[in-house]
């Protein structure tokens, strides 16, 4: 049995999800799209499973197209939250996780998607964070994520600007600036795998194929590792099985750059394929 | 405003799109790629709009070109763009990087706070988050306020009031009577938030056909209406047609080069009417995204 990168990766991100949470993916994110039908369809079949840019709630999309805005993504949903019941829900505090990723992350779990260079005159006007800045503040725990962290640029010291809330941010901790949701508790890269111990992230698990050194020179914050560093645990048939079948056409592939995708693995050493 | 009387309200597009002003604050309809009120873009741009005012949460396409086109002077969106699928919208990140136009970028549940203020009519509404972000820097009308009962430190957004929504359905009625698949996103909250709603249909249909269908925007709510087949293309607008990735993409190639490439994909596909718009996308073209209800198969084609 062999697995690609961007199959790991997205196995990684659906560990995230606990039995019985409220999870919701933003749009434009077919990496958590996909890792939550796979948790479904795996450990958390009971949990709450509220589609992207549709609302639907636990829909069995035939597909998952490659935009979240699609009526194929609400298929076999019994119902589909009107765009205000999904943000009242959020910020009630009825959703436990959502999935948040960024151009930059910062050691606290904040996250910049909105620019690059001084915001008044950006370098790279980035598209914007849909809901992050409220739901960020309230939703229960927070799964951040990056297919961009080897190139070195997107973990960064400081964001050039506060999107979405982790930990901390200028202005204080969330306790000072009396948010009601947890934060950050994961961070999942291409490279491994960040909790939070203490509002900061530190490396808890790293990927076969990938050196300590290799995830420093690409870390810009200081680069702190759990004392039980792991690898990341190989998939299950039964986790790549609901991988492949959730996103036949491959869209969470799109997210990792072509040398990423070489990166192929297989059961017995889950080291890099050497054929 | 006295909600609408009940009259014939259907009307063109250059008369519909004619009650848009310059400099008019826009709320656009839809959401990503979905159901957008194209046919009413293509007519602004015809008809030299300027100094536009977008709200709105996360859009794409509308937004780009009306920015590629000179008519935009502010954008309050919470994203714009084409996903991780097409990336970043070409000539809103250019204006917001040249500065030509202003970028105060907001966030959706606190646009949503801002118009229902507006349908409440109050002056505001308390939101939750937003401190600590960098966004409240690009809102120096944001205010912090104490709660009067907790003492807990919220955000107060002020109402918004949009000078007219633009919204698309696949079918209304002559009323103004118009259903919507989901997502609705922010479309009812415009309906009642607006000064003004006008909309363009892809077929004007009987009352008792939108009524089966459910009527999502009532008609005392709607100025007027316009019959415009394919009138959410290239995005989609479901039960009819799936979006037109392949147009997209030529779209954002013409919008990546720049001045040029859009004063080329303008003269191409805008044109001077709606018919000449559907006659340079191609009729079969057309149809082919109507395909998606055939089988999985049919529909995941489309996406390829």
């Amino acid at each position: 049995m062999s697995w690609s990168i961007d199959e790991w990766f997205v196995i990684a991100l659906a560990r995230t999800i606990r039995p019985a949470e409220t999870v919701f993916h933003g749009f434009g994110s077919p990496c958590a799209q996909v890792a939550m039908h796979v948790a479904r369809r795996t450990h958390a079949p009971d949990m709450t499973l509220i589609e992207g840019a549709m609302y639907a709630v636990n829909p069995d999309p035939p597909f998952i197209p490659p935009t979240s805005n699609d009526a194929s993504l609400s298929r076999g949903a019994a119902y589909s939250m009107r765009f205000e019941e999904f943000f009242d829900a959020a910020i009630r505090g009825d959703v436990d996780r959502m999935f948040l990723s960024g151009g930059q992350i910062d050691a606290y779990g904040s996250t910049n998607v909105t620019a690059i260079g001084p915001p008044g005159r950006p370098r790279v006007k980035l598209g914007g964070g849909g809901g992050g800045c409220n739901l960020s503040a309230t939703i229960r725990a927070l799964t951040v994520w990056t297919t961009r962290h080897r190139p070195g640029r997107t973990l960064v010291g400081e964001c050039d600007f506060i999107t979405d809330m982790g930990h901390r941010t200028r202005l204080g901790t969330r306790a000072e600036l009396g948010f009601t949701g947890g934060g950050p508790q994961w961070l999942v890269t291409e490279l491994g795998v960040f909790d939070y111990p203490d509002g900061r992230a530190r490396l808890a698990q790293i990927f076969p194929d990938v050196s300590l050194a290799e995830i420093r020179a690409a870390t810009g914050f200081e680069l702190r590792v759990a004392g039980d560093l792991r690898q990341v645990p190989p998939p299950s048939t039964a986790e790549l099985a609901a991988v492949r079948s959730v996103d036949r056409l491959r869209v969470s592939a799109q997210e990792f750059s072509a040398r990423e995708l070489d990166r192929v693995f297989e059961r017995e050493s889950s080291q890099n394929c050497a054929c | 405003m006295s909600l609408q009387p009940p009259r014939d309200k259907r009307a063109s597009l250059a008369d519909v799109v004619a009650l848009v002003g310059d400099g008019a604050i826009v709320a656009l309809g839809g959401g990503l790629c979905a159901r957008l009120p194209m046919a009413m873009v293509r007519e602004l741009v015809r008809q030299g709009r300027r100094d536009l005012h977008l709200v709105g949460s996360a859009h794409s396409v509308d937004v780009d070109m009306l920015v590629a086109s000179g008519a935009v002077r502010r954008i309050e969106e919470s994203y714009v763009g084409f996903e991780q699928d097409l990336g970043l919208a070409p000539a809103y990140r250019r204006a917001a990087e040249e500065g030509t136009v202003e970028v105060a970028e907001s966030c959706c549940a606190t646009i949503l706070a801002q118009l229902r203020a507006s349908e409440m009519g109050l002056p505001f509404l308390p939101v939750r988050g937003v401190r600590g972000s960098d966004i409240a820097g690009m809102h120096p009308e944001y205010a912090e306020i104490s709660c009067p009962f907790t003492g807990e430190t919220l955000v107060a957004v002020p109402a918004l009031r949009p000078d007219v929504a633009l919204l698309h359905a696949p079918v209304g009625d002559r009323y103004g009577n118009l259903h919507l698949e989901q997502p609705y996103v922010l479309d009812e909250r415009f309906a009642s938030a607006s000064r003004l709603v006008v909309a363009t249909v892809d077929e004007v249909v009987s009352t008792d056909e939108v009524v089966a269908a459910g009527v999502t925007i009532p008609a005392h709510l709607v100025a007027a209406v316009a019959e415009v087949p394919y009138g959410a293309h290239p995005s989609s607008c479901y039960p009819r047609y799936a979006y037109d990735r392949a147009h997209l993409r030529e779209y954002l190639t013409a919008s990546q080069e720049g001045a040029d490439g859009l004063e080329k994909y303008l003269a191409s596909y805008v044109g001077e009417t709606e018919v000449s718009y559907r006659g340079a996308v191609g009729e079969d073209r057309l149809a082919e995204l109507t395909t998606w209800s055939r089988s999985t198969s049919a529909w995941q084609e489309l996406f390829a």
